[in-house]
């Protein structure tokens, strides 16, 4: 069998020492930032992006997506033991996984999250495996209006998903597409919006607007808010689940598994937004709901193993459409960039070791993180006593070597420099930056498509609407956008993002 | 996130009207950086047509922010801390220029102990062998391990 065949391709590339090596240092690394607040997968990745310029192309490329599925892990960590999340897409795993560690229950929760996570990520790569070649060869088929279509659904989808005010996301978008331009325009070989700086003809790097918005950024924003924290560690029982706790379980993890899998997939979606929904599709299907909130075991495997599902089923659109659906998906592709390969349907046909051998390193990442997490937790919850005045210079230096040596040039430093203020900026106007960079990487790519496609068709906007597969994606994008405006859609989306934000 | 301090009496969201100025303030600054770019024809685009309706868009969208803003109860920009504002970048790009011009070590120490600065809590040992050992990890990984282009010592 041909999957067959590719699946053993994938794992004879993912099993070579380099890359097997470059996954556990990418799945530590995971853990680790998820185990420490302050630090997100988002600017790790930023960090670590032009170091992976010097590594293979597939070992740098494995190496981040374990930092990001790692991350899920480790977040799953603290919010059980400390009622910490160390990332937002484990903030709701804090409020039953803490009260079971409270009961005495921790050992228990925390094995039921790292088998929840293993078993949904096993499920999402295959999902990966199997969608890949069919959505791909349907996307062999997208001519340039099929792609802008594709594009505009995909950035307004994501500022609807994305937590915060549409209106700010979708001028976030619009910023981002600004900043996209600057440069050489392709077709006609002009400087643009460069003002006459040398340094900008090739155009802004990704590099130096992630690690200012994300990196630098953060640092500020940490600094700013001084809270004392009191670290108070839960003593660990058993480490292996009741009978009863795993016969719950279970139907969760499915639950949390299908839920996740299938919203990673959507612009926008990811392991965030699949665990707050994984949370309350638990709370509706339970026969009890009033135990949500006082160490239901449902409401920590269903999250759990949602955020996972969801954070590798976001791979999906990148890989086979070359669209990106987050923000970490966009450092992604910047990642594939860095390399010269430009990730979409063609490279499954013409590099298939990198698709499969990602897919493959993926399972293998995650059989990894499930003995990181289980026997090593104690070394783990250490790390958090470590205080964030230790860690922030470390991070400094990282983020400037990393900007430096991408031209060896001063200007890219002070431009990130820059950035990290206007994304302080961004902070206290309440803006996420993730739609900023999402409208960064798609820019020039939409740029390119809506001009072919006018071009073919002299200057007529119907082919935006004539063929049928642009014409549906148009119209999913109006009727989202027609939802958006409805007072009770805007009022379900607030409260579905307003535990979050607390 | 800090607390968002909320006045009773008065509107006005200061957040969105900092959102407005800046979305209006980029989209006006394109269209000014892009005033001499050829627009074109829908079916001939030039370099300037979808920035300027970018920029317009933008426009646009930060005065109907603003304008939504005017409208709703007052709420204050979290207050400011300077200090870090300040130390973070104006140590980054000390780094920089330092690189430049006297390697590695010299960059690395000036940025950590400058970086330093930025947190109240910190203190004199710890900072002094955090920079030691960070600078010695970096000059063997990035520089020796990793091959960036970067002298290390100055002469």
């Amino acid at each position: 069998m041909e999957f067959l065949d590719l699946l053993s391709l994938g794992f004879s590339e993912a099993l070579t020492p380099t890359n097997l090596g470059f996954c556990l240092l990418g799945a530590l690394l995971g853990t680790l930032i998820g185990v420490l607040p302050g630090i997100g997968p988002t600017a790790t990745i930023a960090v670590l992006l032009p170091i992976t310029f010097y590594l293979p192309p597939l070992a740098g490329i494995i190496m981040l997506a374990g930092i990001y599925y790692g991350a899920q892990y480790g977040g799953s960590t603290t919010a059980i033991l400390v009622n910490l999340p160390g990332e937002a897409s484990s903030v709701v795993t804090a409020i039953d996984g803490y009260r079971m560690a409270r009961n005495g229950r921790a050992g228990s929760a925390l094995a039921v999250a790292a088998l929840g996570s293993f078993f949904a990520g096993t499920v999402a790569t295959f999902g990966i495996a199997i969608a890949g070649p069919t959505l791909s060869s349907f996307a062999l088929s997208f001519g340039p209006a099929e792609y802008v279509s594709l594009m505009l659904f995909g950035l307004l989808a994501a500022t609807v998903l994305a937590r915060g005010p549409v209106l700010k996301a979708i001028g976030m978008v619009l910023l981002g597409l600004l900043f996209g331009m600057v440069g050489i325009d392709a077709s006609s070989g002009e400087e643009r919006l460069t003002f006459s700086a040398v340094e900008l003809f090739d155009g802004i790097d990704f590099v130096v607007i992630a690690i200012g918005l994300f990196g630098f950024a953060e640092i500020i924003e940490n600094l700013e808010n001084h809270e004392a924290r009191g670290v108070l560690v839960t003593k660990l029982s058993r480490l292996w689940p009741t009978g009863e706790d795993f016969r719950r379980a279970w139907p969760a993890v499915l639950r949390g598994t299908g839920v996740g899998t299938f919203l990673g997939v959507l612009p926008g979606g990811g392991a965030t937004l699949a665990s707050f929904c994984a949370y309350s599709v638990e709370k509706k299907a339970s026969k009890n709901p009033k135990e949500f909130g006082n160490g239901a075991v449902e409401g920590v495997a269903g999250p759990e193993a949602a955020n996972n599902a969801g954070a590798q089923s976001s791979f999906i659109p990148l890989l086979t459409l070359g669209i990106p659906s987050n923000n970490m998906m966009a450092m992604m592709l910047s990642a594939f960039i860095i390399h010269g390969i430009t990730p979409g349907p063609t490279v499954l046909a013409t590099q298939p070791e990198i698709f499969w051998g990602l897919v493959a390193s993926m399972w293998v990442g995650n059989l990894m993180l499930v003995v990181i997490n289980l026997p090593l937790i104690g070394i783990w919850v250490k790390l958090l006593t470590v205080p964030y005045r230790l860690l922030y210079p470390a991070i400094l230096l990282f983020c400037c070597v990393g900007v430096y040596s991408i031209n060896n040039r001063i200007f890219d430093v002070v431009l990130a420099a820059g950035f990290g203020l206007l994304g302080y900026a961004f902070r206290k106007a309440k803006c996420e930056a993730g739609p900023l960079l999402l409208g960064f990487v798609l820019g020039p790519l939409l740029e390119t498509n809506i001009r072919r496609a006018m071009t073919i068709s002299h200057g007529d906007p119907g082919v935006f609407y004539e063929r049928p597969i642009s014409l549906l994606l148009l119209i999913a994008t109006v009727g989202m956008f027609v939802l958006m405006i409805l007072p009770s859609f805007r009022r379900t989306r607030q409260e579905a993002f307003q535990d979050e934000e607390a | 996130m800090m607390s968002n301090p909320r006045e009773p009496g008065g509107t006005g969201d200061r957040p969105e009207f900092l959102t407005a100025g800046l979305f209006v303030g980029f989209g006006a600054l394109g269209l000014w950086a892009g005033r001499d770019l050829t627009f074109g024809t829908a079916s001939a685009m030039g370099p300037g047509y979808l920035p300027t309706i970018i920029c317009w868009l933008l426009i646009i969208v930060g005065v109907t922010v603003g304008g939504l803003g005017a409208f709703r109860d007052r709420e204050e920009i979290a207050k400011p801390k300077l200090w870090p504002v300040v130390i973070i970048p104006a140590a980054v790009v000390g780094f920089a220029f330092i690189a430049e011009f006297f390697g590695f070590v010299a960059a690395a120490v000036w940025l950590l102990l400058v970086g330093s600065v930025a947190d109240r809590d910190s203190k004199p040992r710890e900072v002094l062998m955090l920079t030691a050992g960070l600078t010695a990890f970096g000059a063997l990984v990035f520089i020796v391990g990793l091959g960036v282009q970067m002298p290390i010592w100055p002469f």
